[in-house]
C-alpha cells in the first residue's frame, strides 16, 4: 500500500532507448525516455513515420526489448525475463491490437477470440463462454462463427478488440488500430476503446496518426526522431494536429 | 499449445498444394508398400509350403530338390524306419520325389524354368494341404500331368485336357492342383517313374518328403537318418528348408527398403518445401502467434503437426491405392512370377498385408517428421517483433 494517493503506474519506463543497426547505418530509434501511464487512463503516442512509435509499443508491450534502461509493466520487471517467460507474462498481462488485425484466417471470429484462453487453465466451455461474451462486448455476438474473410475491416477490428480483452488484461496495447478503416469504422473504433476504459476500467495505450484520437483520449504523447517532446515542443506539435483535423477538436470533451 | 485443428485447417487452406504434397508421398506409399507386399508374398508362399510334421530327405551337401540324388535302396531302407505315420492301408507315409526344372515356353513366348515334381500316390498323404481343385489326380504310367493353380495358363499347354511338352515326351493335363498359395501351385506334377525313364537320370529320385507320427519322432527321425553311415543322406524339417529357400527374398528386401528409403528422402524435400513456403507466407501470423503468447515450443510443433498430417493424407491415399492396385493385379495377371533361389519360377499371389502397410505408415511418418522438422523449427526461431514486421 503506498501511502500517498497515487496509484501505482501500470506502465513505468525509466532511461529506455533502443536502437537498430541495419547494414552499415545504426539507428537510433529511441533515445532514453522516461515515462509513467497510471492505470485507467487512454493514452496516445503521436508523431510522424519513423519516430519510434512503434519501436516504444513493442517494447512496452514485451514484443521488444530496449537496449538500456529498467522497465515495469503491470508489476513485472520485463529486464528479468527471458524470452518465454515475456512470452507467458504477455499472455496472461497484455491485450494487442494492430493495424493489420492480424486475425488468424482458418479460425472462426470465435476461435479467434478463445485463442488466448489456450494458454489458461480454462476449460473449452468456460474459453467459449468467454470468447462469445468478448464478442458481445464488442457488438459482434451475430458474426461468432463468420470466419475473417468474410468479415470487414470494422468487423475484423472489433473481433481483434474482442481477442485483445478476453484475457481481461491490464493493459491494451494498440498500434495505429485505425490505419486501415475508413473514417466512420476508425470512429467506432476508437468510441469502443473508450467505452472499454470507460466501463471496464482498461489502461489503454494506443499510437495513432489519427486527428479523430484526439477526442477519445485522456493524454497525448509525441515522438519525434525517437524524442519524447515535451513543455513547448510538445504544445507546437498538439497544435500542429488539431489544425490538421481542422481546429474544432477540442481536448476536454470526452463522450 | 495450439490445437490440431488448427494445423488441419491450414492443410485444408490450401488444398491444391496440399494434395500435391501428399500426393508425392501416396507415389512412395505405393510403390513401397507393393514391394514390401511382393516380399512378404514371396516370403508367405515359401514358408507356406513347409509342414511341421514332415522331413525333406536329400543327398549330403544339397540345398534343394533340383541338385539331389537318392537310390531307391535308401527309399526302402527309410521306408521302414520307426516313428513314420501311415496312412489307412497301413503304407508308410514316405513319399520318394524327382525334380527336374526344364524350360517351359511362355505365352508371351519366353522361356522360363518350371519346377516339376515326380511324384507317387503317397504324395498326397504327405503333403495334405495338396488337393486336385478341378478335373482328377494322374495315372500312373499313361503320360498324365497335373499342373499347378499359379501354372495355369502362364504356359503353352497349361490348361485343363491340353498337352504339355517338355524333356522328351508329352504330358497330358489331366488336373488342377491347389494348396492354400503354397510353392506347389507352381509345379506340374508327374508319375515319378515315368519322369525317372524320361530325363534318363542314374537315380530314380532326388529325394523323400516322409511324415512323422509325432512330434517327438519328427525329431528321432531326423537323427537317426542324420546319422545313418550307409546313404549319407541329410535330413531337415520341411519347415525349415522352405524358410531357407524364403532367405533369397532378403536380399531384395535390401533393395526395395534402399529404393523406399531414396524415394523418401525426395519425398521429404517435397514436404519441406511446401512447409517452407507455407512458414513464409504466415510469417506475420506466426509474429502475431508469438506475440499473444504462444511459445517457440507451440508454433514449432503446430507446424510440425501440419507436416505430419500432409503425409498422413498422402499414406491414406498411398495405401488405399496399393489395396486397389494388388487387387488389379490379381485379376488382370492372376500371379506375379518370382525366380527363387532355385532358379524355377514361383508365382505368387500378390498381397499387401497390414504389416506391409505399417512399414508404409512409418516410412511416410518419417518423411513428414524430417520434411517438416526444418520449416517448424524456421518458424519457432522467429522473433515475433521481426515476424509482425513482415506483415
Ligand atoms: N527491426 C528493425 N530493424 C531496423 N530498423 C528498424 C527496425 N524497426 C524499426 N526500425 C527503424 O527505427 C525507426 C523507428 O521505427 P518505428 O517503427 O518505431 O517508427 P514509427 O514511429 O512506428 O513509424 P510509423 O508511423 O511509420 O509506423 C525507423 O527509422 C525504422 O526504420
Ligand atoms: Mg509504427
Amino acid at each position: 500500500m503506498s501511502t500517498d494517493d497515487t496509484p501505482i503506474p501500470v506502465v513505468a519506463i525509466r532511461g529506455v532507448a533502443r536502437h537498430y543497426v541495419r547494414a552499415a547505418d545504426d539507428v537510433q530509434a529511441l533515445r532514453p525516455i522516461s515515462l509513467d501511464i497510471l492505470p485507467g487512463r487512454f493514452v496516445a503516442f503521436m508523431g510522424p513515420s519513423g519516430s519510434g512509435k512503434s519501436t516504444l509499443l513493442n517494447i512496452i508491450s514485451g514484443i521488444d526489448r530496449p537496449d538500456e534502461g529498467a522497465l515495469l509493466v503491470a508489476g513485472e520487471m520485463l529486464n528479468d525475463l527471458d524470452e518465454d517467460e515475456l512470452a507467458e507474462w504477455r499472455a496472461r498481462h497484455v491485450g494487442l491490437v494492430f493495424q493489420f488485425f492480424n486475425l488468424i484466417p482458418v479460425l472462426s471470429a470465435r476461435d479467434n477470440v478463445a485463442l488466448p484462453l489456450l494458454l489458461t487453465k480454462l476449460d473449452r466451455a468456460e474459453r467459449t463462454r468467454r470468447a462469445e461474451t468478448a464478442l458481445r462486448v464488442v457488438g459482434l455476438d451475430h458474426r461468432l462463427d463468420h470466419y475473417p474473410g468474410t468479415l470487414s475491416g470494422g468487423e475484423q477490428q472489433r473481433v481483434a478488440i474482442a481477442r485483445a480483452i478476453v484475457t481481461d488484461p491490464d493493459l491494451i496495447v494498440a498500434d495505429e488500430p485505425t490505419g486501415d478503416l475508413d473514417a466512420r469504422n476508425a470512429e467506432d473504433i476508437l468510441s469502443l476503446l473508450r467505452q472499454l476504459k470507460n466501463d471496464f476500467g482498461k489502461t489503454i495505450v494506443m499510437v495513432t496518426h489519427d486527428p479523430r484520437a484526439l477526442r477519445f483520449v485522456d493524454d497525448v504523447y509525441h515522438l519525434d526522431k525517437g524524442i519524447l517532446l515535451e513543455g513547448e515542443d510538445a504544445e507546437r506539435a498538439g497544435a500542429a494536429i488539431r489544425m490538421a483535423a481542422g481546429g474544432h477538436v477540442g481536448g476536454g470533451g470526452h463522450p | 499449445m495450439l490445437p490440431l485443428s488448427y494445423s488441419l485447417r491450414n492443410v485444408a487452406a490450401r488444398p491444391a498444394r496440399s494434395l500435391m504434397t501428399a500426393g508425392v508421398v501416396a507415389l512412395v506409399v505405393v510403390a513401397s508398400s507393393l514391394f514390401l507386399g511382393l516380399i512378404s508374398s514371396v516370403k508367405r508362399t515359401l514358408i507356406d509350403s513347409g509342414d511341421p510334421m514332415n522331413l525333406v530327405v536329400m543327398r549330403k551337401g544339397s540345398d534343394n530338390d533340383g541338385s539331389s540324388q537318392l537310390s531307391l535302396e535308401a527309399y526302402q531302407a527309410i521306408r521302414y524306419f520307426d516313428g513314420i505315420a501311415r496312412d489307412e492301408d497301413d503304407q508308410p507315409m514316405v513319399s520318394p520325389q524327382l525334380v527336374v526344372q526344364p524350360f517351359f515356353r511362355t505365352r508371351e513366348g519366353g522361356r522360363e524354368n518350371v519346377l516339376v515334381r515326380g511324384v507317387d500316390e503317397m504324395a498326397f498323404a504327405v503333403h495334405p494341404a495338396v488337393r486336385i481343385a478341378e478335373g482328377r489326380m494322374l495315372q500312373p504310367s499313361s503320360g498324365e500331368a497335373v499342373v499347378g493353380r499359379g501354372v495355369l495358363g502362364r504356359y503353352a499347354g497349361a490348361a485343363l485336357g491340353s498337352e504339355l511338352e517338355f524333356g522328351r515326351g508329352r504330358w497330358q493335363v489331366v488336373g488342377i492342383l491347389e494348396a492354400d498359395g503354397a510353392s506347389f501351385e507352381s509345379e506340374v506334377w508327374v508319375d515319378v517313374r515315368e519322369l525317372a525313364n524320361d530325363a534318363k537320370r542314374p537315380f530314380p529320385y532326388s529325394g523323400i518328403r516322409l511324415r512323422a507320427a509325432s512330434p517327438a519322432d519328427l525329431v528321432a527321425l531326423r537323427k537317426r537318418i542324420n546319422d545313418d553311415p550307409r546313404y549319407a543322406l541329410e535330413a531337415e524339417l520341411e519347415t525349415e528348408y522352405y524358410a531357407k529357400q524364403s532367405e533369397s527374398a532378403n536380399t531384395l528386401y535390401i533393395l526395395v527398403v534402399g529404393i523406399a528409403v531414396l524415394s523418401g528422402i525426395g519425398a521429404g524435400f517435397g514436404a519441406a518445401n511446401t512447409m517452407y513456403a507455407a512458414v513464409q507466407a504466415r510469417t506475420a501470423e506466426i509474429g502475431t502467434l508469438r506475440s499473444l503468447g504462444f511459445s517457440r515450443a507451440s508454433i514449432l510443433s503446430a507446424f510440425q503437426i501440419e507436416a505430419m498430417a500432409l503425409s498422413a493424407i498422402g499414406f491414406a491415399i498411398g495405401a488405399a491405392s496399393a489395396i486397389a492396385l494388388s487387387a488389379l493385379l490379381r485379376v488382370l495377371m492372376g500371379g506375379v512370377a518370382f525366380a527363387a533361389s532355385t532358379f524355377t519360377t514361383n508365382v505368387v499371389t500378390l498381397r499387401v498385408t497390414p504389416s506391409d502397410l505399417i512399414g508404409a505408415f512409418v516410412l511416410a511418418m518419417v518423411i513428414g517428421l524430417a520434411g517438416g522438422f526444418g520449416p517448424a523449427w524456421r518458424a519457432a526461431r522467429m522473433r515475433p517483433i521481426e515476424a509482425l514486421r513482415k506483415g
